[in-house]
C-alpha cells in the first residue's frame, strides 16, 4: 500500500542546478523517519513514469528546478494551477516531458492527487558539472525549512 | 488544385525547436520550382560532455553517473557502463548475476518501447497532437497502453531498485537481488499484461494505413549471438545486414564517426553512407528468433526480414514488447528453478582498457574506459544509438522530399516530423527543468 504524501526530486545531478531536486530530496531521505506517511522519491529526469509515481497518492510534493524570472537562488511555492508552462517541446523525442503535461494526463484519467504542491528553485548556472552553484548551496537548509512545512 | 501545380509550389519548412538549454533537432527543407535546393536535418552533440566528467571517478562510480545520461535509457546506460568496467578489470560475473541484469534490460525495453508508440507515434497515427487530446479520442487506447508502461515500470522497479537510474548494479554483481516471492509475482503480472500487448498492436494495426509508404535501402546494424542463437539485447557481436561482423570492442571502427557542417553531433557510417540501428535493425538481423508472440505480431503488420521502410521501426517496437515479456518469463522460471542465491562480490582495480555494448531500446550503445591501477578513469568513449542514426536520417530525408514533396508543404513537414520521430531519437534528455510563468 503506497503511503498517502509522495515527494519527488526531479533533475540532473550533472547538471548543476539543475540537480538542485535531487540533492534535496537526498537531504529529506536521510530525515525521513520524522515524516512516516511520504515516500521520498529522486525521480531523476524519468519523464513519463512520473504519471505512475504521483497515481492514487492524496498528496504530491514536487521539488524541481524552474526558470521562473525570479532572482536566482529564489525557492517558490506554487501549484499547477497557478503556472503555465511556456516550455517547447518538440513531440520529437521520447527524452521531453513537462510535468505540467504529466499531470493534466493524471488528471484526465482520474488519477491526479487531491493536492499538488510544487516548490520551484530559480537556478544560477545550468551547465555540465556536478556541484551545486554557491548561491543555492548556501540556501540548502533554508530550503528544507521551507518545504517541511508541507509535509 | 492539379498535381502539377502542387509539385511547382515552394515549399520552405523551417522547423526549430529550441526546447532546452542545450539541444535540439531542427528540419529544414526547401524547394523553389519543384526542385529540391536544402534539405537537412540538423543535430547538435548527444550528451558527449559525461565522456569527461567520468574521468578522474574510480570504477564503482561510473554506474551511477552514467546512469544519469538519459532518464529513458538509464537501465542500458548503467549495464553497459558496468559490462565495460567488469571488461576492464577482467572480472566475469556469475550465471545469476547475468540473468538478473538482462531480465532488469528487458523491463527498460517494454517501459520505452510502449512509451514510444503509445505516447509519441500513436498520436501521430490517430491525428491527434499528443496523448492528451487523444484520450478523448480513444480512450480504452490510452487506458491500455497506460496500463502496460505501468507494469513495465513496476518490472524495472523489482531489478534495478526504482524504475528510473537504477541502484542494484555494480561492478561484479548485484548489491540487491530480488526476492523469489517477487520475481513469481512478476511473473504472474507479466503474463497478465500479453493481452494489453495485443490490444496495443491492434489499436496501432486499426491505423497502421497512415505509416508512410516509403522504402530505402541501407545497412542495419545490431548486435548478434549465434551461441545460443538468441533474439540478442545483451551479448554478441556487432552484426550488419550486409553481411558483416566485428566484435564489439571494433565498435570504432564499424562506427567511423565523422564531422559534418550541418551538425555538431558526429555522424556514423559503416558500409555505406550511412548505417541504422534500432529495432527493425535487430528485427533485421535476428528475425527467425524473435519469440512467438513477436512474430506473430510482426506478421499482423507484414513486417518480414529485409523491411527497409524506417516507419516499420515503429512496429518492429511492437514486435519485441511481445518478445521481451515471452522471453522474461523463460527467464524468471530459469532463476526460480535454480533458486537465488546471495552472492558476494569482490572486486580489486587494476590497470586496463574495457569495451562493452548492449542494445538500448533505441539500438545498439557502446561504452569503453580506461582506468590506471588504482581503478580511476583516464578516458572514455560512448556511442549512441541516436548519434549512429543521424547520417540515416539525413539519407532517408533526401530521399523522402522528393517522393512526397507533392503532397504540399504541412503533409511533407508532418512526415519528415513523423519520420524523425520513427527513430525514437534521444534529443536533449540530459536536463528537463520547469520553464514557467506565474498565471497570477
Amino acid at each position: 500500500m503506497n503511503k498517502e504524501t509522495i515527494v519527488l526530486g526531479l533533475g540532473n545531478p550533472l547538471m548543476g542546478d539543475e540537480g538542485i531536486g535531487i540533492k534535496l530530496i537526498e537531504m529529506l531521505q536521510s530525515a525521513s523517519g520524522d515524516f512516516p506517511e511520504a515516500d521520498f522519491v529522486d525521480a531523476g529526469t524519468g519523464g513519463m513514469s512520473l504519471l505512475h509515481l504521483i497515481s492514487d497518492r492524496r498528496k504530491a510534493v514536487i521539488i524541481d528546478c524552474a526558470h521562473m524570472g525570479t532572482e536566482p537562488g529564489t525557492i517558490r511555492q506554487f501549484t499547477p494551477d497557478h503556472v503555465k508552462t511556456v516550455k517547447q517541446l518538440t513531440h520529437l523525442s521520447l527524452h521531453e516531458v513537462d510535468i505540467i503535461k504529466v499531470i493534466d494526463l493524471a488528471r484526465q484519467l482520474g488519477e491526479c492527487p487531491e493536492e499538488i504542491i510544487f516548490f520551484g528553485i530559480e537556478p544560477e548556472t545550468v551547465t555540465q558539472q556536478m556541484e551545486l552553484s554557491n548561491i543555492l548551496t548556501d540556501r540548502l537548509a533554508q530550503y528544507i525549512e521551507t518545504i517541511k512545512t508541507q509535509l | 488544385m492539379s498535381n502539377t501545380e502542387v509539385e511547382v509550389a515552394d515549399i520552405n519548412i523551417d522547423v526549430k525547436h529550441l526546447t532546452r538549454v542545450e539541444g535540439h533537432g531542427n528540419i529544414v527543407v526547401n524547394m523553389s520550382a519543384g526542385k529540391v535546393e536544402k534539405v537537412q536535418w540538423q543535430v547538435p552533440e548527444a550528451p558527449r560532455f559525461f565522456e569527461a566528467m567520468v574521468r578522474g571517478r574510480h570504477f564503482d562510480d561510473i554506474q551511477t553517473i552514467v546512469s544519469r545520461i538519459c532518464g529513458i535509457c538509464s537501465i542500458s546506460h548503467s549495464l553497459v557502463a558496468t559490462k565495460a568496467v567488469e571488461n576492464a578489470l577482467g572480472i566475469e560475473v556469475s550465471e545469476q548475476t547475468d540473468m538478473l541484469r538482462l531480465l532488469m534490460h528487458y523491463s527498460e525495453q517494454l517501459q520505452s518501447h510502449v512509451l514510444h508508440v503509445g505516447y509519441l507515434v500513436a498520436p501521430d497515427l490517430f491525428g491527434a497532437p499528443s496523448v492528451v487530446p487523444l484520450i478523448s479520442q480513444a480512450p480504452d487506447a490510452v487506458l491500455t497502453i497506460i496500463r502496460a508502461h505501468r507494469v513495465a515500470n513496476q518490472w524495472s522497479e523489482v531489478l534495478a531498485g526504482r524504475i528510473t537510474h537504477p541502484i542494484t548494479i555494480v561492478p561484479g554483481g548485484m548489491s540487491m537481488i530480488p526476492t523469489e516471492a517477487q520475481l513469481g509475482d512478476l511473473a504472474e503480472t507479466l503474463k497478465a499484461t500479453i493481452p494489453d500487448l495485443l490490444t496495443v498492436a491492434d489499436v496501432v494495426l486499426s491505423v497502421a494505413e497512415n505509416l508512410p509508404a516509403f522504402d530505402r535501402e541501407t545497412e542495419y546494424v545490431s548486435l548478434k549471438q549465434d551461441n545460443p542463437p538468441t533474439y540478442t539485447f545483451y551479448h554478441g557481436d556487432i552484426a550488419s545486414t550486409d553481411g558483416y561482423t566485428a566484435p564489439v570492442d571494433k565498435w570504432e571502427s564499424v562506427a567511423n564517426e565523422y564531422v559534418v557542417g550541418q551538425s555538431t553531433a558526429k555522424w556514423a557510417k559503416w558500409h555505406r553512407d550511412s548505417y541504422a540501428v534500432g529495432a527493425l535493425a535487430r528485427f533485421n538481423n535476428n528475425a527467425e528468433l524473435i519469440s512467438p508472440l513477436g512474430k506473430a505480431v510482426a506478421e499482423k503488420f507484414g513486417l518480414e526480414k529485409g523491411c527497409c521502410n524506417p516507419f516499420m521501426n515503429n512496429v518492429a517496437q511492437l514486435a519485441e514488447c511481445a518478445h521481451v515479456v515471452e522471453s522474461a518469463l523463460e527467464l524468471i522460471d530459469k532463476l526460480l528453478t535454480k533458486g537465488l542465491k546471495k552472492e558476494k562480490v569482490q572486486v580489486k582495480p587494476r590497470a586496463g582498457k574495457g569495451t562493452a555494448a548492449v542494445e538500448a531500446p533505441r539500438g545498439i550503445l557502446f561504452h569503453t574506459y580506461e582506468f590506471d591501477d588504482k581503478g580511476d578513469c583516464v578516458a572514455a568513449n560512448l556511442g549512441i544509438p541516436t548519434n549512429q542514426n543521424h547520417a540515416n536520417i539525413q539519407k532517408d530525408f533526401e530521399a523522402f522530399v522528393p517522393q512526397f514533396a507533392e503532397r504540399g508543404e504541412d503533409a511533407l513537414r508532418m512526415g519528415l516530423e513523423m519520420l524523425v520521430r520513427s527513430y525514437d531519437p534521444c534529443i536533449s534528455c540530459s536536463t528537463h527543468m520547469l520553464n514557467i510563468e506565474f498565471v497570477k
